[in-house]
């Protein structure tokens, strides 16, 4: 019988025979945590080691600030500067501070992460690296502190669901609508503990920052992870980052031809309309048609979700279209995902053209993913996001949010109500 | 396990209770566990007053994907040294539940806990009885029962240790 | 017997000869508010007026916590839209890529004019000295009593006239002028005063460099500073005047004035103004080495298209060695320096840039200190916890020396990286 990605990676990680539901102890290629929960683990560790532990490899453990970086706080610089001077003494170089953005990407971005890598960190959607094929999770600080001992953690084998698309996006229309339209299919724990592979032309055709905002959302259907195979571009850019092991490590994750899967779900996206998630759910999904002309008070484009390159320049050809202007009675604002990401929006004048339209462009960081950074809406306000949740009062207290895609945005932003892309593209 | 049988309220709560609701994102710098419990449920509509009222002994009985969203921690440590002995929902979040199981914080798969939720079956302040060795729920005040799920050995072995990082001091001891 | 420009303007204003120490009643032509215009909102609608006085007189700047960072941000700034909207106030900078640090945006929105009397409810707003207006930070209570009756009444003040002469080394800038004033007549060496900037020194500088002189006058405890309104001012309010009641005024030569300074600005050298007080001057040499952990090159103080040039030229090249936040002082200042290709250096070099605001200058957010962490900043105020917590150290300096010091994590001198 044959194996699926997830057994695959975890047979190589655990060097065990698996099978689903089976708990094996698995090697650790990154052991990574963020200003946030990053702190939590460095007094965890200290304590239960009384500050004499060494993490098991200085090489295989790194930092990330974005949450609130640069710091909002006392109490978060104070997190941040725990997490530097315990850099210090334990030798770890990998420290990306505030000037770099969002971790995963920025681990990405620096060739850190190869197909088949086990990376475990403190943020929920670090499996969004299942877009290169490695199997990241999120964990809180105890499973951060038990791996820095041995390097190893536990996990259950999960089942698998193979999720096909084909066809492709008609103009307005993107990733982030197809995945909009998994949460509302499958629902808030539709992928519920489980492994999950994308296949077919859609995906295989995709760009890297399309296969990250469709992995990143596997978390909102409480998925452990998705995976895609690298593949073109994707693969060139990887190796290009990597180094040429990534070649090899794909061919060893590749999922067998008769591997077991739990749930196989196909769809075509020829005829897939702008999707928005409405207030207070992910998986409270409308068409964007249904719910224009909704009044909305902030729009903001980023997050580990739709906050690449990318994502930016979807944004940027609606507002092209519309001469470069976005409605007075709307606060829109652009967050770029890293430091790279801004560069390149920079040298592509997008960055110009955005504030010259009324947007403004902030540091890369997870900004409105928390209610302690960039843009939080006071009561009663209504904000479009392009972020990955949109729970009641989690971008502060009272008030609302629509996620959508960054087209969906942008045009939300141009006429100051909710917009279909399509009214302003075609 | 012995088989003791815990006596409190009930706290209701329904599906897909996000990591916001439970302990709200403006709080995330705080790095002691044993100051979470203050902001728990703050978010929650309906459920403001829940860390000022909340007593020891007390159950948060809850529906499906409970503790969905966020990695962080600290929304078992609120819960915890809020004095609540162990979270009855009918599923939980895979993140939440390693967290929970990590702490060697008890939290029960309960079947029908969501329909029952819905259906009035189990209400905000009823008295409940929870055997959790046995996984066996009643609802004192309007006698139903519920039955949990069968916890996996390795996480039972954890639980028993009082945590992950307990239970791999034991194995390293063991091995020494 | 000539008079000052303080026994000028208000004498002006108040439409009869006034001479220092009378007090005098007059009507604010501007009225500037930030993030605080809800707390004053709040305070207006308790003496009873319906109506603030005159809607367009009244300016509003975002720029404390923007955007929003907390919830109680959020809901001030949204208690703001809504008094603007209420009240029909024309001039309203909300987080939107026109606005910027409310002192900058007042500048080259074409607010500061000359011979105008300016109130804000922000200490810094004696910055608009440098357009040759009267212009002074005022309490949030005086601030509401004004939208409602449109007059406010001061003393008049006496005046301190510093005479500047000669010419800038390579790596001395007005910053280091204004620290060595302040670190000589100390910080309460001007108290109540209006300071007079006289001078080919002063002749010779840009506006922006007299920002950074005005700026700070309040940082010697004046009631404002104000430099010439010459051909350079002129200039620069040239089609962009949002009144037309504005004047050159200057004081007589013969004015009587209570203190007398002189600085030749061949003698100064980069300088700071260590923890915890702005006047404790330091010339570079004796703090040169200090252990840093963070640059900020922002604030009203030094965050305009010269100071980022001036750092840029340092960093080009370079990688920093510590957090550099660079926070330009509004976002015409960002556009400007995005298509001089300066933002481009700063990420080249690892800086973080965030959005124009005031950023971590008062702890708001971008940047807050942990304890034991030093900063040096290019903004005006070191006082104990000002950027975060209380056992944190702000050293003040130019943007070059903010600069050379981010490339080394140590204090430095800029001659030696120029």
């Amino acid at each position: 019988m044959g194996k699926t990605m997830i057994e695959k990676i975890i047979e190589r990680a655990s060097g065990k025979k698996v099978k689903v539901g089976d708990r094996v102890w698995c090697n650790i290629d990154w052991s990574t945590a963020r200003d946030f929960g990053g702190a939590n683990c460095v007094l965890q560790f200290e304590e239960v080691t009384e500050k004499k532990g060494k993490v098991w490899d200085p090489e295989k453990v790194a930092f990330t600030f974005d949450l609130q970086a640069p710091a909002h706080a006392e109490k978060v610089a104070q997190n941040q500067k725990t997490i530097r001077d315990f850099a210090k003494k334990q030798g770890i170089s990998k420290v990306f501070d505030v000037n770099w953005g969002v971790g995963q990407h920025v681990l990405l971005e620096n060739g850190l992460v190869k197909p088949g890598d086990v990376i475990l960190g403190t943020d929920s959607h670090m499996n969004l690296l299942g877009a290169v094929g490695s199997f990241a999770t999120g964990v809180g600080n105890t499973d951060i502190v038990a791996s820095w001992f041995k390097g190893t953690n536990w996990f259950r084998v999960p089942e698998t669901m193979k999720i096909s698309a084909t066809g492709t996006f008609k103009k307005g229309v993107c990733m982030r609508d197809f995945l909009t339209l998994l949460v509302g299919t499958l629902g808030a724990d539709g992928m519920f503990f489980r492994s999950v592979e994308f296949y077919g032309e859609t995906i295989e055709n995709s760009t890297l920052a399309d296969r990250i905002t469709l992995c990143s959302m596997v978390t909102e259907m409480s998925g452990k992870v998705g995976l895609i195979l690298p593949n073109g571009d994707v693969l060139d850019w990887l190796r290009a980052r990597a180094g040429n092991e990534v070649d090899e490590r794909v061919k060893a994750i590749a999922a067998d031809p008769d591997a077991v899967y739990c749930q196989e779900l196909s769809f075509d996206v020829n005829d897939l309309e702008p999707l928005a998630s409405c207030p207070d759910a992910p998986d409270n999904v409308k068409k964007v048609r249904e719910v224009a002309g909704n009044n909305i008070d902030q729009v903001h484009i980023g997050s580990c979700s739709n906050g690449r390159f990318e994502d930016i320049a979807a944004a940027f050809d609606v507002l092209k279209a519309a001469n470069f202007q976005v409605s007075p009675t709307v606060r829109t604002i652009i967050t770029p995902a890293t430091r790279e990401t801004m560069k390149r929006c920079a040298e592509a004048g997008m960055i110009q053209k955005f504030l010259e339209a009324g947007v403004i462009f902030t540091n890369p960081t997870c900004s409105l993913c928390t209610a302690e950074h960039y843009g939080v809406l006071p009561s009663g306000d209504v904000g479009v996001s392009t972020t990955n949740r949109n729970f009641i009062g989690k971008v502060g207290k009272g008030s609302h949010t629509y996620l959508m895609s960054p087209m969906s945005a942008m045009a939300s932003a141009v006429r100051g109500v909710i917009t279909d892309p399509r009214d302003i593209l075609c | 396990m012995e088989q003791t049988i815990l006596r409190g309220r009930a706290w209701v709560f329904g599906d897909d209770v996000d990591t916001d609701l439970i302990y709200h994102n403006k709080y995330l710098a705080e790095t002691d566990p044993k100051k979470m419990p203050q902001f728990s449920f703050e978010y929650y509509p309906g459920k403001e007053n829940f860390a000022k009222e909340v007593k020891e002994g007390d159950f948060v009985v809850a529906g499906r994907n409970f503790g969905c969203g966020s990695s962080r921690e600290h929304a078992v440590y609120c819960l915890k040294f809020s004095g609540i002995p162990v979270v009855l929902a009918e599923s939980f979040s895979r993140i939440y539940y390693r967290n929970a199981i990590n702490n060697g914080y008890p939290v029960l798969f309960v079947n029908g806990l969501s329909e029952a939720i819905k259906a009035k079956a189990i209400n905000d302040g009823d008295e409940l009885e929870v055997n959790l060795a046995a996984g066996e729920i009643k609802n004192v005040t309007n006698g139903k029962t519920f039955h949990g799920d069968a916890v996996a050995d390795l996480e039972k072995d954890i639980m028993a240790a009082g945590g992950l990082i307990e239970y791999l001091k034991e194995q390293a001891a063991k091995s020494a | 017997m000539g008079k000052t420009f303080a026994e000028k303007v208000l004498g002006k204003a108040a439409g009869y000869e006034v001479k220092a120490n009378d007090v005098v009643t007059v009507e604010p032509h501007f009225c500037m508010s930030h993030d605080n215009a809800a707390p004053i909102a709040k305070t207006f609608k308790k003496i009873g007026v319906k109506n603030v006085w005159k809607p367009g007189a009244l300016v509003f700047i975002l720029d404390h916590a923007v955007p929003a960072p907390s919830d109680e941000h959020a809901v001030n700034h949204k208690e703001i839209r809504e008094f603007v909207k209420e009240q029909g106030i024309p001039n309203f900078y909300d987080v939107m890529s026109n606005g910027g640090v409310c002192h900058q945006v007042m500048c080259e929105e074409g607010f500061a004019l000359p011979g105008l009397i300016m109130v804000g409810s922000d200490s810094h707003t004696c910055t608009y000295g440098a357009y040759g207006a009267f212009s002074t930070g005022i309490g949030r209570s005086e601030m509401a009593a004004a939208w409602a009756t449109g007059k406010i009444w001061f003393k008049v003040p006496e005046s301190l006239k510093i005479t500047v002469t000669g010419k800038f080394k390579k790596g001395v800038t007005a910053k280091d002028l204004i620290l060595k004033i302040i670190g000589d007549i100390k910080a309460d060496g001007a108290d109540y005063m209006s300071v007079e900037f006289h001078g080919q020194g002063i002749t010779d500088m840009t506006v922006a460099e007299r920002m950074t002189l005005c700026n700070m006058g309040i940082e010697m405890g004046a009631k404002n500073a104000v430099c010439p309104p010459d051909k350079k001012v002129l200039d620069a309010i040239k089609g962009k005047a949002k009144s037309d009641k504005w004047e050159a005024i200057w004081a007589d030569d013969d004015a009587v004035y209570v203190k007398e300074l002189s600085y030749d600005l061949g003698d100064l050298v980069p300088c700071v103004a260590k923890p915890h007080t702005v006047d404790n001057y330091a010339a570079i040499d004796a703090v040169k080495g200090t252990e840093i952990h963070q640059a900020f090159l922002g604030s009203c103080t030094n965050a305009r298209i010269e100071d980022l040039r001036a750092a840029a030229d340092l960093l080009k090249g370079h990688k920093v060695a510590v957090r550099t936040i660079v926070i330009p002082a509004s976002w015409t200042v960002y556009r400007q320096a995005m298509k001089e290709g300066l933002l481009d250096t700063f990420l080249d070099a690892g800086c973080v840039i965030a959005n124009p605001g005031c950023g971590p200058c008062m702890g708001n957010h971008e940047g807050i200190l942990a304890p034991g962490e030093a900063c040096i900043s290019t903004a005006n105020r070191n006082f104990k916890g000002r950027m975060g917590n209380k056992e944190s150290f702000i050293y003040l300096a130019s943007p070059l020396t903010v600069a050379a010091s981010a490339l080394t994590g140590k204090i430095s001198d800029p001659r030696e990286v120029l």
